[in-house]
């Protein structure tokens, strides 16, 4: 077809690309008049929930033993319970679905009718199932409250337990003790702070751009799942994250600096410390996001057609800010899936044959995730910081605030908490007074009191593996040496 | 000037922005400028039978509320919000430029909403 002169021929323009190849029919059975355009692939939607439920069972099944499966597929028998992280979102909404069509009420229409692995078993494969959602509207000014609206969603499911969270737990010191060891000792820091919802305030209010605000809230909703997640014996958590999200994730974590954490994006195996919280049968939870191959659109065209009631997660920008990376990542990933919707599959493809350079150091006290060993080295190495010359030491952090804590941190944490915008930011939180030190989540609270623990001790060391102190010699500590040690730790009376 | 009667539906959130209604039935002309855009429509004579993108400006002038940019971006719906024709993707149909017929049932479901 030759390109006629569109001046003198006006019928002559180049007709519009089409957005999907070959013909309108179904590629998959070859028949039906297709309903949906998937990267250029055209399905019908006979044809459709089942292509969707395969590859949900396919980025979900082959983890779900202790083993990861091999070529041979075997039964599924998980060590614990699954717990799902609901955020209201479309993925969530859709996982729930999936997840609850496929094991716990079997829908037929999903799963085979001829019989085999397939059929609906007597057996559930997970015997319980936990639903767990975080709130975050005292986190982002202005939010609504949602979590009665989620816990009539849920309770209308049977089969799965609702568990809500708000995101204040982080600072909670009973939430800690709820699912903490009782034997492990904790220390609260930070006196002046009164509740949970200050502490969460004052931690967020801190924080120098509307990109480390956005990165701040999705580590404490996701630490928050792990942990609760443990706690309810699961030894799975999936979350909702489509293609769309996960590709989104991705390059917004790659250009602050996460490089090193590309595969936890996608997938993690993920323990606390200290050893002590590891006293049942599950040692670890398998963090999944078995939406992973689907994209944002199918999650889309699914939920309309199984009639699924999303209840949605409100979009928020601090007012007087720029977009923060996040958004602007989302906006970039979004307009790439309307006109090249194969690019978003291969940002994710690509993302998932990197292997990160570097040595692990141990674990990030804030994010839980790797930490790659010299990072406060480089930093030093490629900006100046202060003037004076940096103080080595390898005496613990007196104060668990977020200064203190650097060469404990990831570079990701670092440089949220340290980044500088190019003008100041309006006041988030305005009842909070920023003079004192911001205290930090209970989980980081935990591991400075472990340090200090073996610190104090003198004779012990830190295992560079687990964190966990090492002990050599023991001796008896005078009340005194004690308090003295501890005394910014302790609460007033 | 002869109308078509079209069943229009919002999902995914967009309904916020149209009274928080999630099912409207309108009625739009059969036939109308050859630009959809009303600002162009004055400019040319000839006409064409009423399409997605006409049915999209009708819709941002007679029924949205509020925040136009959360719908409309560059001449077409914003990225992120998905149109379905009949229960079928619209990139089947020809996405804007497909001829509205009476009694279709046109859906923008939003998906900028995460997951």
């Amino acid at each position: 077809m030759s390109c006629e002169n569109p001046t003198t021929d006006t019928d002559a323009l180049m007709p519009r690309r089409k957005k999907y190849d070959k013909s309108r029919t179904c590629v998959k059975c070859k028949e039906n008049v297709g309903n949906i355009v998937v990267r250029h692939a055209v399905y019908c939607r006979a044809c459709f929930v089942p292509l969707m439920t395969f590859r949900f069972r396919r980025s979900l099944e082959p983890f779900v033993n202790a083993k990861p499966d091999g070529p041979r597929r075997t039964a599924l028998k998980p060590l614990g319970h699954l717990t799902i992280g609901f955020s209201g979102g479309l993925g969530s909404s859709v996982l729930l679905n999936l997840i609850h069509r496929c094991y716990v009420s079997p829908d037929p229409a999903l799963l085979n009718q001829d019989g085999g692995k397939d059929h609906p078993s007597k057996d559930p494969v997970w015997r319980k199932v936990f639903v767990c959602y975080v709130e975050t509207c005292d986190a982002i000014p202005g939010t609504k409250d949602r979590t009665e609206e989620i816990r009539n969603l849920v309770q209308g499911l049977n089969g799965v337990e609702f568990i809500p969270l708000r995101i204040q737990d982080a600072f909670d010191i009973s939430w800690w003790r709820k699912i903490s060891p009782k034997n492990l000792p904790f220390i609260p820091t930070d006196a002046s702070v009164q509740s949970p919802s200050s502490a969460l305030q004052a931690y967020l209010g801190s924080l120098p751009t509307s990109t480390a605000l956005a990165t701040t809230v999705g580590m404490l909703t996701r630490v928050l799942l792990q942990y609760t997640a443990f706690q309810t014996g699961s030894s799975h958590l999936v979350l909702g994250t489509s293609l769309t999200s996960l590709a989104v994730s991705l390059i917004s974590s790659i250009s602050q600096g996460g490089g090193f954490h590309v595969k936890e994006e996608a997938q993690e195996e993920w323990f606390p410390y200290p050893v002590a919280f590891a006293q049942g049968q599950v040692k670890s939870v398998r963090i999944i996001r078995p939406l992973r191959d689907v994209s944002t659109k199918e999650c889309a065209v699914w939920a309309w057609w199984a009639r699924l009631d999303v209840i949605g997660r409100e979009q928020w920008e601090w007012p007087g800010t720029k977009p923060g990376l996040g958004r602007l990542t989302k906006d970039f990933i979004r307009g790439l899936e309307k006109d090249y919707p194969s690019t978003v599959s291969a940002i994710v493809r690509t993302c998932a044959k990197l292997a990160p350079k570097g040595e692990t150091s141990g674990r990030c006290m804030l994010c839980e995730r790797p930490a790659q060993a010299g990072v406060q080295e480089w930093k030093a190495r490629i900006a100046i910081r202060s003037w004076k010359e940096p103080a080595h030491s390898n005496t613990p952090p007196s104060v668990a605030s977020a200064d203190a804590l650097a060469p404990y941190l990831c570079y990701v944490c670092h440089t949220t908490l340290t980044s500088r915008g190019t003008r100041a930011l309006p006041s988030l939180f305005a009842s909070i007074s920023t003079g004192h030190t911001p205290a930090v989540p209970t989980w980081t609270s935990s591991r400075v009191t472990q340090l200090h623990s073996a610190a104090a001790a003198q004779d012990s060391f830190l295992d560079v593996e687990t964190d966990e102190p090492v002990v050599v010699s023991r001796r008896k500590m005078g009340q005194e040496e004690l308090r003295q040690a501890l005394n910014g730790f302790i609460l007033e009376d | 000037m002869s109308s078509i009667n079209v069943k229009i539906e919002f999902g995914g959130g967009l309904e916020l922005l149209f009274s928080n209604q999630r099912s409207h039935r309108v009625s739009i002309p059969a036939k109308v400028p050859l630009s959809s855009k009303p600002e162009d429509a004055e400019k040319s004579p000839e006409d064409k039978p009423a399409d997605i993108t006409y049915l999209m400006y009708w819709l941002r002038d007679n029924l949205l509320k509020e925040r136009e940019e959360l719908f409309i971006e560059n001449g077409s719906v914003r990225p992120g919000i998905l149109v379905l024709v009949n229960d079928t993707d619209w990139e089947l149909e020809g996405e804007g430029e497909y001829a509205i017929q009476e009694g279709d049932e046109i859906v923008f479901i939003s998906t900028l909403h995460g997951g």
